[in-house]
């Protein structure tokens, strides 16, 4: 876009109400998604395959909550605290995508591992549509944040692989792939249209949501198919629309605030100590990076 | 064929890596090792091992305890004093740690 | 070598895999690491639901590493208890989950609330890396080499708890006063840690004779006691009447046994605890329901080795 090539935002000062609306429409999609994901990857440990993969699936949950952690501290700079981002936000004010919320049935090591794959390709697609993003802020981070997601990608096509390779595996492989992918579809689905328009128009994100849908499907489809696993093909209509065809889409799409069940009762899972204990403050122990 | 060679000072100690020889299979591997790489070191055991079974990941392809904040893991970070000198000398050794990894 | 030879022997990292080493010796030195590998896995299966209870974020990091830390501590120590030759990894993890396998007092009862976590990451763990830090001498040396890596991630551990507990009783008075009934709870559990005093201790004397454990029972506590008692004082803690702990004028401490319950420790001991049974179990379940991924591991595992590839006549 033209106009987004002259206009960088240094600092939330220099934007307009509108783009104040739409910078924090963004991150919230981006923190809310890293944390939720990184909530429901924590139930696997204690509880992997093995040890070895009971480690690394930690280490994964906690560099996606340490993601969470950079995207909510420039929220900070609209004059959020931590309370009011997690511990006190009503379950229908996030905004990350269903895919990430849904349980894991017990011992569905496939689903984790699918999951994390149509995610992260997700993620390195979106990531490199805001390296240069007219936000600093966000353009600043996300090298940081691309650094660690080499390794989740890697981890989970391997997984994919060897799980692909065993007739069992291949079955539960396919199931999360079936029950996931209308799931992950709505990681492209738009919080607002008018917001994700301004998102686009002053290039806080480099490219729109369709675009990354059409990456994201392509280079998930090539890797799935490769491994015996069957991908749904994606309908377009013909004029090429913003929206896929809604029956293609769950019924709760997340990006809007409307979530599953499953959300309320994770968010109370996850904010049951802080009520028991009346806080109204969140602790912090590290220092705020740069 | 190469083989790689790992030595060891003294019992209790760690094998660290010292170099490597060639060698058509492990006796003479073995052999080589000890006359090569264990004649003047202090020397308790030696270590041959294949090169090509060695796999290796390094900073060209890894980052090592990630590029994001994971100050967490450390002791220094929590403020408090140490409770006992065990949990001082871990935390001196966590902070020669991370200042070693903040340099690399 | 016999065992006269390998008590004669015994010294610091003294024995590695290589050594020729009785009987005796390697179950012992197994049964002591298995017991501190299961404990490993049991104080994270207790610790794992408070990273999402975790009241704030970078706690929820802290917590979520450190169950990480705990679940790689048991990878070490197995793997040391491997190398005696006497049980593979995987029996000594399937013991466990039916119930065979032995582990630390602390780790059969529940943890419910936030305010308890302190009793477990501060108290339990300080009393363990003061056990640890004298580990590091053993002289089965591959369990000396855990204890280095094991005692270098600790730090963090102790005062994770630490700093939480901290928190809590400088908090309101509902959380100090919820603290402080968590403490009356597990002060005696955690007294119990060390076991019985010596005399009553059966696998003491041979693990010190060939050099596994450098320490007594005793030792041990009133390290403990000298360190962490006036600590738990500072918080503001109140320490409960019983059971009794005697000062004596050396500095060491004397707990009056009686006051403390030794029928429920020997029936944990037995594994027949009632909330313990269900945390076995509960593990059990999911170990169980992953196990079609380690039979998928397995067979990649022939293939690479060349067994059972389809691959292979081509």
């Amino acid at each position: 876009m033209a106009a987004a090539d002259d206009a960088t935002f240094a600092s939330t000062d220099d934007l307009d109400e509108t783009e104040q609306e739409a910078v924090q429409d963004l991150l919230f999609r981006l923190a809310d998604d890293e944390l939720v994901l990184a909530e429901r990857y924590t139930e696997w440990q204690v509880r992997a395959p093995t040890l070895e993969s009971d480690i690394s699936m930690a280490n994964i949950a906690q560099d996606e909550l340490g993601h969470a952690r950079l995207w909510y501290e420039v929220l900070k700079d609209f004059g959020h605290d931590e309370t009011d981002l997690i511990w006190e936000r009503d379950a229908d004010d996030f905004r990350h995508s269903t895919l990430v919320e849904q349980p894991f049935a017990e011992g569905d090591w496939a689903d984790a591992i699918v999951r994390a794959y149509l995610y992260d390709v997700a993620e390195d697609i979106q990531l490199h549509a805001l390296e240069n993003s007219t936000f600093e802020p966000i353009r600043d981070r996300v090298g940081k944040v691309l650094g660690e997601e080499d390794y989740h990608l890697e981890y989970a096509t391997n997984w994919l692989e060897r799980l692909a390779a065993d007739d069992e595996g291949r079955e539960n492989v396919q199931d999360a792939v079936d029950r996931l992918y209308p799931y992950a579809l709505t990681l492209f689905e738009p919080t607002d249209e008018e917001v994700e328009a301004t998102i686009v128009e002053r290039g806080l994100r480099g490219e729109d949501l369709v675009e990354l849908r059409d990456t994201w499907h392509d280079r998930v489809s090539d890797f799935l198919e490769s491994i015996g696993i069957e991908v749904p093909g994606l309908d377009l209509p013909d004029q090429y629309d913003v929206h896929i065809s809604p029956d293609e889409l769950p019924e709760h799409l997340g990006r809007d605030g409307d979530h599953t069940d499953h959300w309320e009762s994770l968010l109370d899972e996850m904010t049951e100590a802080y009520d028991e204990l009346g806080r109204d403050y969140a602790t912090h122990i590290m220092d705020d990076d740069e | 064929m190469i083989w790689e060679v790992f030595r060891q000072n003294q019992a209790g100690d760690y094998h660290t890596h010292c170099g490597n020889v060639h060698a058509p299979d492990r006796e003479m591997a073995l052999l080589f090792a000890e006359v090569q790489h264990g004649r003047r070191k202090p020397t308790n055991s030696l270590w041959v091992v294949p090169q090509e079974e060695i796999g290796e990941v390094d900073t060209e392809d890894a980052k090592f305890g990630g590029t994001t904040n994971k100050s967490y893991r450390f002791a220094r970070t929590y403020n408090v004093e140490p409770a006992a000198e065990e949990v001082e000398a871990s935390e001196k050794e966590l902070t020669e740690a991370e200042r070693k990894r903040g340099e690399a | 070598m016999n065992v006269e030879e390998t008590k004669a022997r015994a010294s610091p990292r003294e024995f590695s895999p290589k050594d020729d080493l009785p009987e005796e010796y390697r179950k012992a030195a197994t049964r002591m690491l298995e017991f501190h590998a299961n404990s490993e896995i049991m104080g994270a299966y207790l610790e794992r639901p408070f990273i999402r209870k975790a009241p704030s974020l970078e706690r929820k990091m802290a917590f979520s590493a450190k169950v990480q830390d705990e679940i790689g501590h048991g990878q070490l120590l197995y793997r040391a208890a491997e190398s005696l030759g006497v049980k593979t990894r995987d029996e000594m993890l399937d013991d466990l989950a039916e119930g065979k396998g032995k582990f630390l007092n602390c780790f059969h009862y529940p943890l419910e609330s936030w305010v308890e976590t302190p009793m477990i990451a501060f108290f339990v763990d300080g009393a363990a890396m003061r056990r640890q830090a004298t580990l590091k001498k053993s002289s089965w040396e591959p369990y000396a080499h855990a204890m280095d890596k094991i005692c270098f991630e600790e730090g963090f551990h102790v005062k994770h708890g630490e700093s939480i507990l901290g928190e809590l009783m400088n908090g309101s008075k509902k959380e100090q006063e919820m603290t402080q009934e968590a403490f009356d709870k597990w002060w005696p559990r955690i007294l119990q840690f060390f076991g019985p005093t010596d005399d009553q201790s059966s696998h003491h004397d041979f693990a010190a004779d060939v050099g596994l454990k450098v320490m007594t029972n005793d030792e041990l506590r009133n390290a403990f006691l000298n360190t962490y008692l006036p600590k738990a004082k500072k918080y503001g803690l109140e320490i409960p009447d019983e059971p009794r702990i005697r000062e004596n004028d050396d500095g060491t401490y004397d707990v009056v046994e009686d006051d403390l319950d030794w029928d429920e420790f020997f029936t944990i001991a037995k594994n027949d605890y009632e909330p313990g049974v269900g945390q076995i179990e509960g593990r059990k379940h999911a170990q169980d329901a992953v196990e079609w991924v380690r039979n998928a591991l397995d067979e990649q595992e022939a293939i690479a080795a060349g067994g059972q590839s389809p691959q292979a006549a081509d």
